[in-house]
């Protein structure tokens, strides 16, 4: 198993996996309700990411097979110090991949790509309900930093 | 071949018999009251020493009341039958016939006892609540994926046998059908390549009875209403939170990692396992004639299976089995669950093991390669009724090698106990029928 940083051969494949996290996401709230194009609305964001000197998208690859991804981006924290933190937006194993280590290897090439990128800090979001994503953040030395709370209005 | 009545006749005989008999079992007294005075030993003063000495060891219950021959038949009434989510009272007659077929086949007092639950956890602590008064429990039309949960719990935190007749019995019945109708096809059960159709109950214990038989997980294929399983389908994490026991069948089924329908799966299998709905055309002859030479398919809805079996003859299926009377080899629970528990509850077993089940399995084909398999013979009929006790005493004894028989008969003693259980069972009812006490059902 190898982890990389994508190209643009593997944003398809890469595409279907962030699709992926987002039912995934929907399946713990119903306001993470997935958009019918969310397909074409992956290829896109992916596009914008690769290449961006502020933006990494790591991807596990099991032979030709692009088996997990990791996006993260630098943002900027205003008002606070540290001052920049390393934002994982998704990060996404195929199942028959997990339980291999593979999640921790891929989050400590994502901490070393983005320290290097310049993040003081390393953050993650997941849906409050996931239980299984809390714990692997938890288990790894994560703590909650935010709760975001949500209703329709 | 036992003649099943058509469903409509069936159904006017059952209303009016029902309503006739008040009832299909009952409690009576198995003790002599020869005088009021016997009521001083049958109940106080004389009972409370029976008390003391089980307050001192609870196993005595065992001894000294009914509770080793004592089966709770329990539903939540969430899916009776075909009809669905009925409710207990409804699930009620039911649970009666069910109690009645252990009552007359192993010899066991069971118990019906829907219950008026609102939750798995309620139901969960109402069959825990009952562990002082039984030797057992037979769970019974709950629907899935609870019932996996509430089986497995229970197994975990009781010391008697918890059975799900709708996963273990129809898998385990399943598995003695599938033995001898590998052995006319010439296969090995390691190596065959087998589709479950439909991921409910039956076919969710049927893959793991299979694998712990002898099964290669790769070798099997399991399909659900969204299609094959497998560990890149789109509803995957889906499954891992909803339904555990099809995501991990998913995970470790389906070697090839085919997808798609059942014409996919079917392509090169030997044998197909269908509970999945009602027929007579859930599958197609087109999607059937994929499979291999000499295929074996079994269809186990009921009252209409799948396919009709002359429709998969002809579609290329050499061996044939369905949940029906009227047709050859029936694959029917009776012939597994009374004899299941006259076993267990012999050896006052602390759980059923998937082994104690294979074994089951093993002797019940054993008895119908001895008289003599063939296409239309590869499972003993209920009217056979030696097979019971041959069958419990196989389970008494993996009761015992597998460490949780409180009683270590052995193979001989197993065998005896059954026979005189399940003897004295019949015994009775020919005695009250003969006395008039039970009548004949009206014209």
């Amino acid at each position: 198993m190898e982890i990389r940083n994508a190209q643009r051969e593997d944003l398809a494949s890469v595409a279907d996996l962030i699709v992926r996290v987002k039912r995934l996401n929907n399946e713990f709230d119903p306001l993470f309700a997935v958009v019918s194009d969310a397909k074409a609305r992956a290829d896109k964001y992916l596009d914008s990411t690769l290449g961006q000197p502020d933006k990494l998208l790591l991807v596990a690859v099991e032979g030709q097979k692009v088996v997990g991804v990791l996006r993260a981006e630098l943002r900027e924290r205003l008002f606070y110090e540290p001052h920049e933190e390393g934002f994982i937006t998704e990060f996404y194993i195929l199942p028959e991949f997990r339980r291999q280590a593979l999640g921790n290897e891929m989050i400590l090439r994502a901490s070393a790509e983005l320290k290097k990128m310049g993040a003081q800090i390393i953050v993650g979001e997941v849906p409050s309900q996931n239980e299984i994503a809390n714990r692997f953040y938890i288990k790894r030395g994560f703590r909650g930093l935010l709760n975001l709370f949500g209703k329709s209005p | 071949m036992p003649e099943e009545a058509p469903a409509e006749e069936s159904s006017k005989k059952a209303l009016s018999y029902s309503k006739f008999y008040g009832g299909k079992v009952m409690v009576a007294p198995k003790v002599p009251v020869r005088s009021l005075d016997d009521f001083s030993i049958w109940y106080t003063p004389g009972v409370a020493a029976v008390s003391r000495a089980i307050e001192a060891n609870s196993d005595l219950s065992f001894e000294y009341t009914g509770r080793w021959n004592t089966v709770a038949v329990v539903t939540d009434g969430s899916r009776v039958l075909g009809l669905g989510n009925i409710g207990p009272e409804g699930a009620l007659p039911v649970m009666e016939g069910k109690a009645l077929i252990y009552n007359y086949l192993g010899g066991v007092n069971a118990i019906p006892l829907p219950a008026k639950v609102n939750s798995e956890e309620e139901l969960i602590a109402f069959v825990k609540a009952l562990e002082p008064s039984i030797g057992g429990v037979n769970l019974e039309d709950i629907e899935s994926p609870k019932c996996f949960d509430v089986l497995d719990r229970l197994r975990a935190e009781m010391k008697i046998p918890v059975w799900h007749d709708d996963q273990q019995g129809t898998a385990g019945v399943t598995l003695a059908a599938l033995f001898n109708a590998l052995e006319l096809t010439g296969r090995k059960l390691r190596g065959t390549r087998i589709v479950l159709f439909g991921a409910g109950a039956a076919n969710v214990a049927a893959e793991r009875l299979l694998v712990r038989a002898g099964a290669n997980a790769r070798d099997i294929i399991v399909i659900d209403s969204k299609g094959i399983l497998h560990p890149e389908r789109e509803d995957i994490d889906q499954l891992l939170l909803r339904n555990k026991w099809k995501y991990e069948i998913a995970m470790r089924t389906n070697g090839d990692r085919i997808a798609g329908g059942l014409k996919q799966a079917l392509r090169g299998a030997d044998a197909l396992v269908a509970a999945a709905g009602q027929g007579p055309d859930l599958i197609k002859p087109g999607e059937i004639s994929v499979m291999n030479k000499r295929a074996i398919a079994f269809f186990m809805a009921n009252p209409v299976p799948e396919m009709l079996p002359a429709a998969a003859h002809s579609a290329g299926v050499e061996i044939v089995a369905t949940g029906r009377s009227d047709y050859p080899n029936q694959v029917n629970n009776s012939l597994l669950f009374p004899a299941i528990f006259r076993g267990a509850l012999d050896v006052r077993a602390k759980t059923i093991t998937d082994p104690m089940v294979i074994d089951a399995a093993r002797e019940l084909a054993g008895f119908a390669k001895e008289k003599g398999i063939s296409k239309n013979y590869i499972i003993p009929t209920m009217v056979q009724w030696e097979v019971y006790p041959r069958v419990a005493a196989k389970v008494g004894q993996a009761a015992v090698r597998e460490g949780v028989a409180r009683r270590k008969l052995t193979a001989k003693e197993s065998l005896q106990a059954a026979m005189d259980t399940i003897e004295n069972s019949r015994k009775i009812m020919r005695t009250l029928r003969r006395n008039g006490i039970i009548l004949e059902p009206p014209e």
